[in-house]
């Protein structure tokens, strides 16, 4: 339980919010136990229960207006005309702390954050494809343009 | 590859899940290319980075909430010994299930219904083990007084199913004295409790060591469940029927070192 309140926690950035979604993601697999699908990986099945409320919950609060225009800004950058990524640069990641770290995922978009806090539990592809509801063969892409985003933001942060 | 496919299998190349053409493509490009030799260094620096972010785990609070929310609602034992099953036995899980489900199915289908979600919740819980296996000959004693049988169990983990250790569950009404055994990654549970009064079904179960047993699958777990004496038994797993049966032979060839065998 204690990933999966790690992965809330980052998830909805709020500490509160973790809370609940934990406590909603134990109801709802509780409730769905019948719907386990044969060959399903438990612990993938619970983090994609939770990730679902995660999701239900801001469509119900409407939060994701101002993520959502965000998402398609940061996400096609051609890679040729990028700036180098400098010295400079490594050298605010490398100092990046805590809070640098929070702040930058917090301003990814929820399935950018998403698929970075579950490579980061060791998931497989094919399982984040699983809990994000996406086809395993886009995990890869998703989730290096994710660390892109991460580390052209950390590097801002510091400089 | 280019530069977005380099970008891509960045990651994958650094833990070694390209296949050798796509290693030897990445390092090519690599070679070839600051802009992406750099984004590699700093995707590098990014993984220690990102190992700095805080483990946030769950509050103690919480932790309680869930635990007395899902655990099962009977709980009539001696104080003492529901305090040690309320800390660690019943866990956090998919427990009032049994109630929940009982009306939609068949009344046998209620056994395997409830022997899952009592796997689930050996899954789920915190602590899964009351009692660690120092070997059946710990674990068996330690039932004495927290259930009211003595469960016979013949078979004392081997190697390939290696015994873990006890705890009290409930099976539907009753109490059920449970053993986790390990085969691989794979958690197996054993539910003994007392046979009278439950909906089995009709005995025309498959041959498994000297016992008819039933086979049913539920939400991906394989259930199997005999009766021998006074005594029901439900094997549950996600672990492959096959790998199943063959614990059930061990468990279901009563004479191999538990109490005398009962004839059914
Ligand atoms: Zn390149």
């Amino acid at each position: 339980m204690d990933s999966l309140h790690h992965f809330a926690r980052y998830l909805s950035g709020s500490a509160v919010d973790a809370e609940d979604l934990v406590q909603e993601a134990y109801a709802r697999a509780f409730r769905a136990a019948p719907t386990f699908a044969w060959g399903t990986n438990l612990r993938a099945w619970l983090f994609r229960i939770l990730r679902n409320a995660f999701i239900d919950g801001r469509r119900r609060t409407r939060r994701t207006s101002d993520e959502d225009a965000s998402e398609s800004a940061s996400e096609e950058v051609p890679f040729a005309h990028e700036p180098l990524f400098g010295d400079i640069e490594m050298e605010a990641l490398r100092g990046a702390v805590a809070a640098d770290i929070e702040r930058a995922l917090s301003a990814l978009t929820a399935d950018a954050r998403a698929v970075v806090l579950l490579d980061l539990e060791g998931f497989s592809e094919g399982e984040i494809a699983e809990i994000v509801g996406c086809a395993a063969g886009t995990v890869k892409s998703r989730l290096s343009r994710a660390r892109d985003s991460l580390r052209k933001l950390l590097a801002q942060y510091r400089r | 590859m280019d530069c977005m496919e380099t970008r891509t299998n960045l990651l994958a190349g650094r833990r070694g899940l390209l296949s050798p053409q796509e290693a030897a493509s990445l390092q090519e490009h690599l070679r070839g290319c600051e802009l992406c030799t750099r984004a590699d260094a700093a995707d590098i620096e990014l993984s220690r980075t990102l190992s700095r972010l805080p483990r946030r785990d769950a509050p103690q609070a919480l932790k309680r909430r869930l635990e007395s929310r899902w655990a099962p609602r009977e709980r009539r034992w001696p104080r003492r010994v529901g305090q040690v099953v309320a800390v660690a036995g019943v866990g956090l899980a998919v427990a009032a299930g049994a109630t929940l489900f009982l009306g939609a199915r068949e009344r046998s289908d209620a056994m395997v219904t409830e022997a899952v979600n009592d796997h689930l919740r050996v899954l789920y819980s915190e602590h899964p083990v009351e009692v660690e296996s120092g070997g059946i000959h710990q674990v068996k004693p330690w039932f004495a007084g927290r259930v009211d049988f003595a469960p016979s169990v013949a078979f004392a983990g081997d190697q390939d199913f290696p015994l873990k250790g006890g705890s009290v569950a409930y099976f539907m009404d009753r109490k059920a004295a449970t053993f986790i055994y390990g085969h691989r990654l794979h958690t197996i549970t054993l539910f003994v409790f007392r046979a009278d009064g439950l909906p089995w079904p009709p005995a025309d179960g498959e041959p498994v060591g000297s016992q008819r047993v039933y086979v049913r699958d539920d939400r991906g777990f394989h259930v199997l469940m005999w009766r021998h004496g006074d005594l029901g038994y439900a094997l549950v797993s996600d672990t492959s029927p096959t790998d199943l049966r063959e614990l059930a032979g061990r468990l279901a060839t009563p004479g191999t070192g538990s109490e005398s065998p009962r004839t059914p």
